[in-house]
């Protein structure tokens, strides 16, 4: 009867249940998912891989974007991708030539960041849990004395980790847009913040999804079509929408009414009954949208909106605002007067407030669920398996 | 050895189940387990594939909430008081599932870590039993590269790191060497001489007659029997007695009424080296039966058991139930 007295420490543990959290604990765990996923990966060679991807796509940006607005004339078509939707909105003619090529190449490179993003983190943490099950160790951990919700934080920590390594790799091009001028520092910080964000969501997405399915496969597809979901089927949701948020209205125009004479007609204020698209009943979706919340997150550029250059951020920001606000009731439609001549419509006010804390805010929700489904899954001992697992 | 626990106060050292169930969807995994583990002694946990072992042992690690039924380690209710079981119980696996990439020390100090040991004294845990387990030399070594022996070896570690009073073992022999079979038994022989409570799983009998000291036996996820060792030891069990001829042993077994089988049932005993096979009741049963043999001049070569003690009582059960 000398177990008690013989060898080392024995722990002596205070009662904790399944959310039992420790700093220590999760360490414990993400360390060794780290150390896992750092030697048994070809880690340095997907980020190498990473950064001459994204340094291609900047070296892109920044050649087309400076070959349009440098060489001013619409004939520079074939530069790349940024050309392509560059061109129409770039001035022909030496109009702008202090336009900063920072926003653009700032916006492309942002958004394919965020692209990329949301490729990799899937595969990150969505076979985390599973995977684990399946190679018979996550009830070594969870017999410990570890909790539930350590063992899926420090899962989460440590694939939000992986993540930002990425992250970190494409920092240089932000950086390198950041010098071409016209972008805030303010900019680069809440936008590197906001796709941080986002790659810790999708991190818990698959961490959820991985406790729920028994196999890998299947958490990996469920959270890529979460991902697709949230940021291609919102957008296409908001357009198939449209033809239910019309509506007949009337509406104040003020412009040429039954112009049927040779004379240049007059403008003058009069009803009209149109069709108006009441997008701000739909304008969540876009804000659900990863792209839209990077974008209209990111403080507005240094040059004044009225200059011509496309900008994929800005050009978001107002286009969701514009969303937001609904129909104009008052519509500026006279093309006769004259230059110089001032406008009795007044400016259009849009809605200021930004749309990016819902979209972040339904991400939050979103991952802080996952992440409870997790926890739930992993509670010991456990009462229900999941289809088709094993307990070990 | 009583089956059931008779008095399982609180502090009761050692596993107690009382009427265990546990089923899966339409399986009934364990459909009325008895049993009990003393402190002190290795308790053997025998029965086919099948027959709940791994599912009895995954409630007893906290793993898995029994359908009905009372289970208690050292006192504490798994269910109820989750955290108290764990930190006591030592459990290694059967499937031998390990962190690839981690080397075998690393994995003993996550596992440390986990246990909430301070790093220092993890560390010493670690080399302390990669010693034991003498995996020493591969301390360093992804555990990727480890045989299934080496890894069952590392498991077994594993289950030790936190100095747990009860250790569940679901079959710690699968995969290991002679020499390291031997390691195990001398082990676990030494960790219940140190007052904890060893309940093993296996399928290799033999073994288990000489590492364990009570045994209990289940089938269709029941507990059909529960018997010390040195019980089935001297239960009345088939004996292999071996002589220089043969007809001659036959002859003398027949004459002193003693019912004698044939090991070749095809061919009657020749005179010639060979082997019959008697039924005795125990030891001193055997030696009377060589001082009479002697005397009556029969060149007795060999009397021995003709199986473990415990492969008896299982084949008997065996036959119960067809």
């Amino acid at each position: 009867m000398s177990a008690r007295d013989a060898t080392v420490t024995r722990p002596v543990a205070p009662h904790r249940g399944t959310w039992a959290l420790s700093w220590s604990g999760v360490r414990t765990v993400a360390a060794l998912e780290l150390r896992q996923r750092v030697r048994s990966t070809r880690w340095i060679v997907a980020l190498v891989v990473w950064f001459v991807v994204v340094g291609g796509i900047t070296a892109l940006a920044t050649g087309s974007v400076s070959l349009v607005s440098g060489g001013g004339n619409g004939s520079v078509r074939t530069a790349g991708t940024g050309a392509d939707a560059t061109s129409p909105l770039v001035p022909t003619g030496p109009a702008g030539p202090t336009v900063p090529a920072g926003p653009v190449i700032f916006g492309f490179v942002v958004f394919f960041v965020l692209f990329l993003g949301l490729l990799v983190a899937p595969t990150l943490s969505a076979t985390s849990i599973n995977g684990d099950r399946n190679a018979g160790t996550l009830a070594t951990l969870q017999v410990t004395l570890l909790s539930a919700a350590e063992i899926v934080l420090g899962k989460l920590v440590a694939s939000w980790v992986a993540a930002l390594a990425f992250l970190g790799a494409s920092l240089p091009f932000i950086v390198w847009a950041l010098a071409a001028g016209g972008v805030r520092v303010m900019a680069l910080v809440v936008t590197v913040l906001v796709l941080a964000l986002i790659l810790a969501v999708v991190c818990a997405i698959g961490l959820g999804f991985s406790a729920l399915t028994a196999r890998t496969s299947g958490s990996a597809v469920l959270t890529y079509l979460t991902v697709a979901g949230l940021s291609a089927v919102t957008l296409i949701l908001f357009g198939l929408t449209v033809p239910l948020v019309n509506t007949q209205a009337d509406v104040t125009v003020y412009g040429v009414e039954g112009w049927d004479s040779e004379l240049t007609p007059a403008c003058s204020w009069f009803t009209d009954t149109r069709t108006v698209v009441h997008t701000e009943r739909t304008w969540w979706l876009l804000a659900l949208n990863p792209f839209v919340v990077v974008a209209d997150a990111a403080p507005a550029t240094t040059s004044p909106p009225s200059t011509a250059s496309f900008d994929p951020l800005s050009a978001i920001r107002t286009g969701v605002r514009y969303a937001r606000t609904g129909p104009e009731t008052v519509v500026d439609e006279c093309w006769t007067r004259g230059a110089g001549e001032a406008s009795p419509v007044p400016e259009r006010r849009l809605d200021s407030a930004p749309v990016w804390p819902w979209g972040v805010g339904a991400y939050l929700v979103i991952g802080a669920g996952s992440v409870v489904v997790a926890v739930r899954r992993l509670r010991v001992p456990q009462k229900v398996l999941p289809r088709g697992t094993r307990v070990a | 050895m009583s089956i059931t626990g008779a008095d399982h106060g609180e502090g009761t050292r050692g596993i107690v189940v009382d009427g265990a169930y546990r089923s899966f969807g339409s399986v009934h995994a364990v459909a009325g387990v008895d049993l009990t583990a003393r402190a002190g002694a290795v308790t053997a946990l025998i029965g086919p594939n099948g027959s709940g072992k791994t599912t009895l042992l995954l409630m007893l690690a906290g793993l898995l909430v029994p359908d009905a039924g009372r289970l208690t380690i050292d006192g504490f209710d798994p269910v109820t008081e989750g955290h108290a079981t764990r930190a006591r119980v030592g459990w290694m696996p059967d499937t031998f599932g390990t962190w690839d990439s981690l080397t075998a020390r690393e994995v003993l100090t996550t596992v440390g870590a986990a246990y909430r040991l301070p790093r220092e004294d993890a560390t010493d845990r670690a080399t302390e039993l990669l010693e034991t387990v003498h995996l020493t030399e591969l301390a360093d070594s992804p555990a990727r590269v480890l045989s299934r022996g080496q890894k069952q070896r590392l498991g077994l570690a594993r289950a030790l790191v936190h100095d747990p009073t009860v250790l569940l073992l679901d079959e710690p022999a699968g995969g290991l060497d002679p020499r390291s079979r031997v390691d195990l038994r001398i082990l676990l022989r030494r960790l219940a001489a140190e007052g904890r409570t060893v309940l093993v799983s296996s399928h290799v009998l033999t073994e288990l007659d000489e590492m364990a000291d009570d045994a209990v036996f289940l089938s269709h996820g029941r507990t059909v029997a529960a018997q010390t060792v040195q019980a089935a030891a001297a239960a009345r069990r088939t004996w292999r007695v071996r002589a220089l001829s043969a007809s001659a042993l036959a002859a003398w077994l027949t004459q002193v009424h003693v019912p004698w089988e044939a090991e070749d049932s095809f061919a009657p005993p020749a005179d010639a080296p060979g082997a019959l096979l008697i039924a005795l009741d125990g030891e001193a049963s055997a030696a009377a039966l060589l001082t009479d043999a002697v005397t009556a001049g029969i060149p007795v070569t060999s009397l021995a058991p003709a199986g473990g003690a415990l492969e008896q009582t299982y084949l008997s059960l065996e036959e119960e139930r067809r």
